[in-house]
């Protein structure tokens, strides 16, 4: 976690130059080379669009996020527990394994059409896709995690007479957290992607990515680009969310002592 | 009813082959109440093989092994057990490491977490039971691994190497402090090492170990005086055993291998 080794102020400050930086080329460019409005609208007309149409761009945020986040959890708990599921059992592993990789292959596009079809228009289908998005990455790194346990770790564990529960309790699972936010920082932004690619199949739920085809589809390209710029924060918003709760989760990772906070702080 | 006391524990042909390979030959040894027995020999000699078996993580093909006369073949959570690896767990405070037997069983008290604090304390670790083992030296990791084997209140302790991967300083002041542990908790010790002079300096009786298959090659009794300090080693009766220790160790193993 390198982000934490500089202040506070540099994590904030260097990308939000960078974010300027390119706003002002966009800017320019814009400006310069004179670009008609329907071809590529300045920063200044996305924002304007912005403020103009708020409220339908909140509203469709919300939506998308929502279906981010539900969808998210599911992923990640159903990815959580296949693994453990599979590391259990060889038999389990083995029959799941090859149907695994082999859902990898089938274009997450080609599934959501599918989806649509046996799921219908609403939230169901969105879900699934993203929590399609995250379940692969989930299950292959808290797998990897739990079968790289050190075997003499797990040795000691059961001399001073660790039971299985409580060896997978309180030496296994802790040993999936750091590959597991792997997992999930990785897919967080691509899950957002997954959620707009289910609104296009079927795009009633009134999300960013319906937001975004409608726009798209009257030729409204300040529309178009403020639907991305939404996506983006809301890509953002996704990454940054897994970073704090993996801040939160695993205190050892930058921190020399326990939080004071912490249950297990001892007070004298 | 028997007329020697009963040993606190024995080994009775005990031996483990892994496929065809017979890992450890049929092994039998007798170890008394409070005594500090180091093993010696080179490794793949079984003596990892011979702990695990003891500490009940791994089944004798024959043999039985028994505590204070019962009988405790293939049962866990009978002895402490220690190895080179410290094996903290990094998502735990030092205290909570220390505790880890008793959280393995279910949640620890407040008197068993303050046990823990006093233990630290008196083995001068007091200052950093809050904080995660990343942030201790390895010396001090090591100790909070000895730590977590003592609280577990067994009177036998099985250390496999635990000093073999700390530098000489730090493991002289280990070897000084282990002593000083033992003499205090008054418990029984079993100690393998790859390290003549730990042994010799450490022990009651020196286990000496061959391999191909791994076997009891001899055991010889250490009558150095205690407390001991750093004149033993130039001691005649130290420079007599590591001799004979060598003899055994390098005589042996010119005629099966050139390492
Ligand atoms: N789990 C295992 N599977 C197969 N062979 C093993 C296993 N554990 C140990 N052995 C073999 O048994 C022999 C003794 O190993 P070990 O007890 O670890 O020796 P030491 O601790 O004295 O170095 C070695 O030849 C080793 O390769
Ligand atoms: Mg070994």
């Amino acid at each position: 976690m390198q982000l934490d080794k500089q202040p506070v102020w540099k994590t904030i400050l260097y990308p939000l130059i960078a974010f300027l930086l390119v706003i002002g080329i966009w800017w320019v460019s814009v400006i310069a080379y004179d670009i008609p409005r329907y071809v590529m609208p300045s920063p200044g007309d996305v924002w304007a669009h912005i403020l103009d149409d708020h409220v339908a761009l909140w509203i469709g945020f919300r939506v998308t996020f929502k279906e981010f986040i539900i969808g998210f959890v599911l992923g990640a708990f159903s990815g959580f527990a296949m693994a453990v599921a599979m590391d259990a059992s060889k038999t389990v592993r083995g029959v799941l394994y090859p149907i695994l990789i082999f859902s990898q292959a089938v274009p997450i596009i080609a599934i959501s059409a599918a989806l649509t079809i046996w799921l219908g228009f609403g939230l169901a289908p969105k879900l699934v896709i993203v929590a399609l998005v995250v379940f692969f990455p989930v299950v292959v790194n808290v797998l990897d995690g739990l079968r790289s346990v050190d075997a003499d770790l797990l040795r000691l564990a059961r001399s001073m007479g660790g039971n299985t529960w409580s060896i997978f309790r309180h030496v296994k699972m802790p040993a999936t957290l750091t590959p597991l936010f792997s997992a999930l920082k990785l897919s967080a932004t691509f899950s957002v992607t997954g959620a707009v690619i289910a609104e296009w199949s079927a795009s009633t739920s009134g999300g960013i990515g319906a937001y975004l085809m409608q726009a798209n589809s009257r030729l409204n390209t300040s529309g178009t680009f403020a639907a991305i710029a939404y996506l983006a924060l809301l890509g953002l918003v996704a990454f940054v969310l897994v970073i704090a709760v993996e801040h939160l989760l695993t205190p050892w990772r930058h921190k020399p002592t326990v939080p004071r906070w912490s249950s297990r702080f001892w007070r004298n | 009813m028997p007329e020697t006391p009963i040993p606190k524990l024995k080994l009775s042909g005990v031996s483990r082959s892994f496929d065809e390979n017979l890992a450890l030959a049929p092994t039998d040894i007798e170890i008394s109440e409070g005594e500090f027995i180091c093993v010696v020999g080179p490794s793949g000699c079984g003596k990892s093989t011979m702990f695990n078996i003891i500490a009940g993580v791994l089944q004798p093909s024959a043999g039985r092994v028994a505590l204070d006369g019962r009988d405790i073949t293939g049962k866990a959570g009978e002895v402490g057990y220690m190895l080179q690896k410290d094996l903290l767990l990094p998502w735990r405070t030092v205290l909570d490491n220390i505790c880890l037997g008793a959280i393995l069983h279910g949640r620890t008290t407040r008197k068993q977490r303050a046990e823990g604090v006093a233990l630290a304390n008196r083995y001068g670790l007091g200052d950093f039971i809050n904080h995660y083992p990343a942030a201790l030296s390895g010396g001090m990791r090591q100790r909070v691994a000895l730590m977590r084997t003592l609280a577990m209140h067994r009177d036998v302790l099985l250390l496999d190497e635990p000093f073999g991967a700390l530098d000489s300083m730090t493991r002289m002041a280990m070897q000084k402090w282990l002593l000083s542990v033992w003499a205090a908790e008054k418990r029984t010790v079993v100690f393998v090492t790859h390290d003549i002079d730990e042994a010799i300096f450490l022990a009651d009786r020196v286990v000496v170990m061959s391999p191909r298959p791994g076997r009891i090659r001899d055991i010889l009794p250490v009558t150095l005086p205690r407390p001991r300090g750093r004149d033993v080693y130039t001691s005649k009766e130290f420079l007599h055993l590591k001799d004979q220790i060598m003899t055994y160790i390098y005589d042996d193993g010119e005629a099966t291998d050139a390492a």
